[in-house]
C-alpha cells in the first residue's frame, strides 16, 4: 500500500486522501503502540487498537456488517456504502469499512437509521442490476442475492417495468477464463484492487462516473495473469464468472470435497466440486499457511484435463501395439517380466506420484533386490545429498516469505513456478518494502528487483562483493535465498547449491530470529519432496548408463522420457493416469488415479504433509496407485504386508513420521552440517548463464500431464499469443 | 380292426414311414416335440415347409417345419411375412396362389429377429463421453 501510493504519486497520478490517510495511520502505528480504546457495538463494550475500523470492531463481538466492496485482503475502497451504520451523535450514518473508531463511540448496527440506510443502498443497487438471477451463474452463491434477502426492503419504488431506462453495459472480452456480464457489475472495484495489489497487473480500472461508470480494461486487452481466476471468487455478483464452468451447475447440486492441489509444489488447499462423478470446478480453500484464499489459474482451471487422454484400462503390447486387457492378464504378464528380470529393475517416479505409491513401489523394488529407485527430477547429491532435509526444503515456510526484508531469487521464475509464493513476496514488496534480487534471466515478476547477475558466479560475488545489494543482503534482518530447480538442474548444480549454502551460512549469522532460515529450495513438482523424504535418488542418470537393466517401472514419469535412453530390450512399465510420453513408450500400461480420485499424501515444497481426498472415482478400470503396486507384488511373489490405507500409512510413519502428520510443517535445521559435508567435495560453478524453463506466461499453462491434456489451458496459451500480437 | 386298437398301431407305422423312417422320426420328435404328418402346402425361399392336416382341430391343423439347417435354433420370426397370414388363419390362400397379394421390387427381404446374435441392434448413447480415453499411438 505504502509503495503503491508512493509510486502513483511519483508517476504523477492522483493520490486520494484515503490513501494518504492509510499512509499516516500506518506510519503512526509502527512507531509505538498506544493504549486500546473502548467502543460500544450495540451497547456491548469492546476494546480495540486505535485505527481499527468500525467493521473490524463489530466483527470482534460477532456482529457482521453487510459489505460488498470491503475485503480483508485488499485495500479499503469504501464505495459500495452497504456497510453504513449509525454512530450515536453523528448526524449521518458512517461507512463502517473505512471509518476508524474513536474513543467511546456507540455504534448501532441494528437501529432504524442503519436499516433504512441499508435498504436505501440496496434499492439503488437493484435499480441498475438486471433481474437475471435464473440465468446467472452466481445464483445461489451471490452476495447481492443473499444481502438483498437479509437487509433489503420488501418493496421497491422501481416503476420502469417497460425496460426503458435500466442501465446496460457492453460485455468485455478479458480472456478464455473469465466471463464478463458487465451489466451485473455493482462497481465494488474488488477485481481492480486485486489486479493491482495482489496480481500486480494494472489492467483493470474504471471509466466514467455515476450511472455511466464502467469497470474494464480501457483498451481491448485480455486480463492475463497467473492469478486471474481469483477475481471470479472476489466478485460479489455475477459480473465475473468462470468461463469453463458457465451454465454447468448450481451450487446446491454440487458435492464438495476438500483436497490438495498437485499441479505445483506449493500444495494449495482446494475444494473439488463434483456432480455425477465429474469434476465441475475447483475452488481455493482458505489456508493462511499456504495459499491464503487464492489459487493459481493452472490449479483452478486445468481440471478439464482430468477428463481427457485418460488411461482407463490396463494395456499390454501385442504385436508391437498396446491392447487393452483385463487386470489379471496385465498383472500376470508384468509379473513374469519382473520375475525374470530379478534385480535388474529400475524405477523412475514422476512429479505427481503420491507418498503411498512411492513407498509401496520402493518396498517392492527393494524386496526384489534392487536399489535403483529414482525420481524424474534431478537434485544435486554432493555432500550430504538429500540425507538432510534442510538441503531440499523451502525451510522458512511460504507464509513467512511476506515478512522478509531482502529476497534473493536464484534461477527461478518464481511467478510461474509458484504463483502463490510470488504473491507473498509481492505482498512484502508492497507493504513491507522488501528488496528483491534476482540471479538468472530477467523475467517479469510483477515487481521491481535488482538484477544481480546471469550466472551462478554472481552468488559468490555477492558473498565477497560490496555492492548495494550485497550490503543490503548482509545487513538484512530477515533475508531469504530462494533457489529454483532450474539453477540446480545444471551440470554444475552441486556447485550452485554449495554457493547458495555458503552464502546463506554467511548471512544467517546476522539474523536475530532463531526460527528464521535463510536457505530455501523451491521445487516445481508436488511429488518431489515426498520422494526424497522416503529415500528416492534424485535424477535417473544412473539408469541411463545401466545396460543390464531389463525392466523399467515409470510411476507417472512423463517429462522428456525417451525410449532411446534405455537398453532396447528393456521392458518398460508405465503406471499413471494420463497417456503422454511415458505411456507412449511403454510395453505395459497400468491405469492409476489422478489426484482428485485418491486419498493420498503429498508433501509440499516447505515440507508440509497434506492429503487429498476422493472426490470422484477413477475412470474405467483405473485404481489407486498403491493398490496396483500391492496387487502386482502378489504376482511377483513378493507380497507387500499392507492391505488397507491405515496399514500403508503405518508403513509411511515407520519410514518418515512427518508424512502422516497432516497440515504440519516438519522443520529441518542442519544447515551447518550440510555445508560442512558439502565443502568436503569440491564443486565449482561455471560462467554459463542460468536459464529457466518457464520464461513467460505462455510456458506457465501447460507443464504437466493434466494441464497438457486440458483444453482450457491450451486456450490460455492461444490467448497469450493473440495478446502478444495485439498493439496493446 | 378298430376294436382291437391295431389301427392306432398302423397309423403309427404310417406316420413313421411318411416321416422318413425310424431314425428321422426320432430326430423329428426330438427336434419338434411332436410327430405330425400332413399335406405339404408349400415351401418358402428359406426352406421352411408348411403343412396342413385337417384331421387336427382348428388351431393345430396348420404348422411349419423349419428348414433342417436351423436345427434346434428355430423361432417364430423365421416365418416370412407372406406365410404368416396363412399360418395364423388370416387367409386361406397360400402365398403362391393368392391373387390379391401385392408384389413390388422395393419390398425388403424378410429378416428374422437377430436379438442375442452378434448382428443384434444395440442402441448407443449420443451424448459425449465423460472421460475421453487415451488411444495408444500406432507403430510406424
Amino acid at each position: 500500500m505504502l509503495r503503491t501510493a508512493a509510486q502513483r504519486a511519483l508517476n504523477g497520478a492522483f493520490v486520494s486522501p484515503k490513501q494518504l490517510g492509510v499512509l499516516v495511520t500506518r506510519g503512526a502505528g509502527d512507531a509505538k503502540k498506544p493504549a486500546q480504546i473502548e467502543v460500544f457495538i450495540d451497547d456491548k463494550p469492546v476494546l480495540v487498537d486505535p485505527g481499527t475500523t468500525v467493521l473490524q470492531a463489530a466483527a470482534l463481538v460477532g456482529v457482521e456488517i453487510p459489505r460488498f466492496c470491503y475485503h480483508e485482503r485488499l485495500a479499503v475502497a469504501g464505495n459500495c456504502r452497504m456497510c453504513l451504520v449509525e454512530v450515536e451523535k453523528s448526524p449521518k450514518p458512517v461507512a463502517a469499512c473505512a471509518m476508524p473508531v474513536m474513543k467511546g463511540w456507540r455504534i448501532k448496527t441494528d437501529s432504524e437509521m442503519t436499516k433504512k440506510a441499508r435498504e436505501g443502498v440496496m434499492e439503488f443497487l437493484l435499480v441498475n442490476h438486471p433481474l437475471d438471477c435464473p440465468i446467472c451463474d452466481q445464483g445461489g452463491e451471490c452476495d447481492l442475492q443473499d444481502q438483498s434477502m437479509a437487509f433489503g426492503s420488501d418493496r421497491s419504488r422501481f416503476t420502469d417495468i417497460d425496460f426503458s431506462g435500466k442501465r446496460a453495459v457492453e460485455d468485455k472480452d478479458i480472456g478464455p477464463l473469465i466471463k464478463t456480464i458487465m451489466t451485473r457489475c455493482i462497481h465494488c472495484t474488488r477485481c481492480i484492487r486485486f489486479a493491482s495489489e495482489v496480481a500486480g497487473i494494472d489492467d483493470l480500472g474504471t471509466t466514467g462516473r455515476g450511472a455511466d461508470m464502467q469497470v474494464g480494461t480501457y483498451v481491448e486487452k485480455f486480463f492475463l495473469s497467473e492469478l486471474s481466476g481469483n477475481v471470479i471468487d472476489l466478485c460479489p455478483v455475477g459480473a465475473l464468472t468462470s468461463k469453463p464452468y458457465a451454465f454447468t451447475a448450481r451450487p446446491w447440486e454440487i458435492r464438495r470435497t476438500d483436497s490438495i492441489d498437485v499441479l505445483d509444489a506449493v500444495g494449495s488447499n482446494i475444494v473439488v466440486c463434483t456432480r455425477t462423478g465429474e469434476v465441475l470446478r475447483i475452488l481455493p480453500r482458505t489456508n493462511e499457511e499456504v495459499n491464503e484464499e487464492w489459487l493459481s489459474d493452472k490449479s483452478r482451471f486445468a481440471y478439464d484435463g482430468l477428463k481427457r487422454q485418460r488411461l482407463v484400462s490396463p494395456m499390454v503390447k501385442v504385436d508391437g501395439q498396446l491392447q487393452p486387457v483385463d487386470w489379471e492378464t496385465a498383472l500376470i504378464a508384468i509379473g513374469k517380466k519382473i520375475k525374470s528380470a530379478g534385480s535388474d529393475i529400475g524405477v523412475i517416479a514422476g512429479g505427481m506420484a503420491d507418498a503411498e505409491a512411492l513407498v509401496a513401489l520402493k518396498d517392492l523394488i527393494n524386496k526384489l533386490g534392487s536399489e535403483d529407485v529414482c525420481t524424474e527430477n534431478p537434485f544435486p547429491v554432493n555432500g550430504s545429498g538429500t540425507d538432510l532435509r534442510s538441503s531440499y526444503l523451502l525451510n522458512n515456510t511460504i507464509a513467512s516469505a511476506e515478512e522478509a526484508d531482502v529476497v534473493l531469487l536464484v534461477g527461478t521464475n518464481i511467478r510461474l513456478e509458484a504463483p502463490l509464493l510470488n504473491a507473498r513476496i509481492r505482498k512484502g514488496y508492497v507493504h513491507n518494502e522488501t528488496e528483491i534480487g534476482v540471479i538468472g534471466p530477467q523475467v517479469d515478476l510483477r515487481y521491481d528487483y535488482t538484477h544481480v547477475g546471469d550466472d551462478p558466479c554472481s552468488i559468490k560475488d555477492l558473498e565477497n562483493g560490496n555492492d548495494t545489494f550485497a550490503k543490503c543482503l548482509k545487513n538484512a534482518k530477515k533475508p531469504l535465498i530462494i533457489v529454483g530447480q532450474d539453477a540446480l538442474n545444471r551440470p554444475d548444480g552441486s556447485g550452485v547449491l554449495l554457493a547458495a549454502q555458503s552464502l546463506a551460512a554467511l548471512i544467517q549469522k546476522n539474523v536475530q530470529d532463531p526460527q528464521w532460515k535463510v536457505l530455501n529450495i523451491l521445487h516445481k513438482v508436488a511429488g518431489q519432496v515426498a520422494a526424497l523424504d522416503v529415500g528416492y535418488v534424485p535424477g535417473y542418470e544412473k539408469l541411463k548408463d545401466n545396460s543390464k537393466l531389463k525392466v523399467i517401472y515409470l510411476l507417472g514419469a512423463d517429462e522428456a522420457i525417451e525410449r532411446s535412453q534405455f537398453p532396447s530390450d528393456c521392458f518398460i512399465i508405465y503406471q499413471g493416469h494420463h497417456g503422454d510420453c511415458g505411456a507412449a513408450i511403454a510395453d505395459a500400461v497400468l491405469p492409476g488415479a489422478a489426484y482428485t480420485e485418491k486419498q493420498a499424501t503429498y508433501v509440499n515444497t516447505e515440507g508440509r504433509a497434506q492429503q487429498t481426498l476422493v472426490a470422484v472415482s477413477p475412470p474405467g478400470l483405473a485404481r489407486e496407485d498403491w493398490k496396483i503396486i500391492r496387487a502386482l507384488s502378489e504376482f511377483v511373489g513378493q507380497r507387500l504386508p499392507y492391505d488397507n490405507l491405515d496399514q500403508i500409512r503405518c508403513r509411511l510413519e515407520e519410514i518418515a513420521p512427518h508424512l502422516t502428520r497432516y497440515g504440519n510443517v516438519e522443520s529441518a535445521n542442519y544447515f551447518s552440517q550440510a555445508l560442512a559435508l558439502a565443502l568436503k567435495e569440491s564443486a565449482t560453478v561455471n560462467k554459463k548463464p542460468i536459464s529457466v524453463t518457464q520464461k513467460s506466461l505462455e510456458d506457465f499453462y501447460m507443464t504437466d500431464v493434466i494441464s497438457r491434456a486440458s483444453a482450457t489451458m491450451a486456450k490460455c496459451v492461444t490467448a497469450y499469443k493473440t495478446q502478444q500480437c495485439s498493439k496493446y | 380292426m378298430n376294436y382291437t386298437g391295431l389301427s392306432k398301431l398302423f397309423s403309427v407305422f404310417r406316420i413313421i414311414k411318411e416321416s422318413g423312417g425310424l431314425r428321422a422320426s426320432l430326430y423329428k420328435l426330438y427336434r419338434m416335440d411332436e410327430l405330425k404328418v400332413g399335406t405339404l402346402m408349400g415351401t418358402d425361399k428359406y426352406g421352411n415347409k408348411y403343412f396342413e392336416n385337417n384331421r387336427f382341430f382348428y388351431g393345430r391343423n396348420r404348422w411349419v417345419e423349419y428348414a433342417p439347417y436351423y436345427r434346434l435354433e428355430y423361432d417364430g420370426s423365421q416365418v416370412p411375412a407372406e406365410w404368416f397370414g396363412w399360418l395364423h388363419y388370416k387367409t386361406d390362400f397360400t402365398p403362391d396362389n393368392d391373387p390379391g397379394r401385392p408384389k413390388y421390387k422395393w419390398m425388403l427381404d424378410h429378416t428374422e429377429n437377430l436379438s442375442g446374435t452378434p448382428q443384434q441392434y444395440v442402441p448407443y448413447s449420443t451424448t459425449t463421453q465423460k472421460i475421453d480415453a487415451w488411444k495408444p499411438p500406432c507403430p510406424k
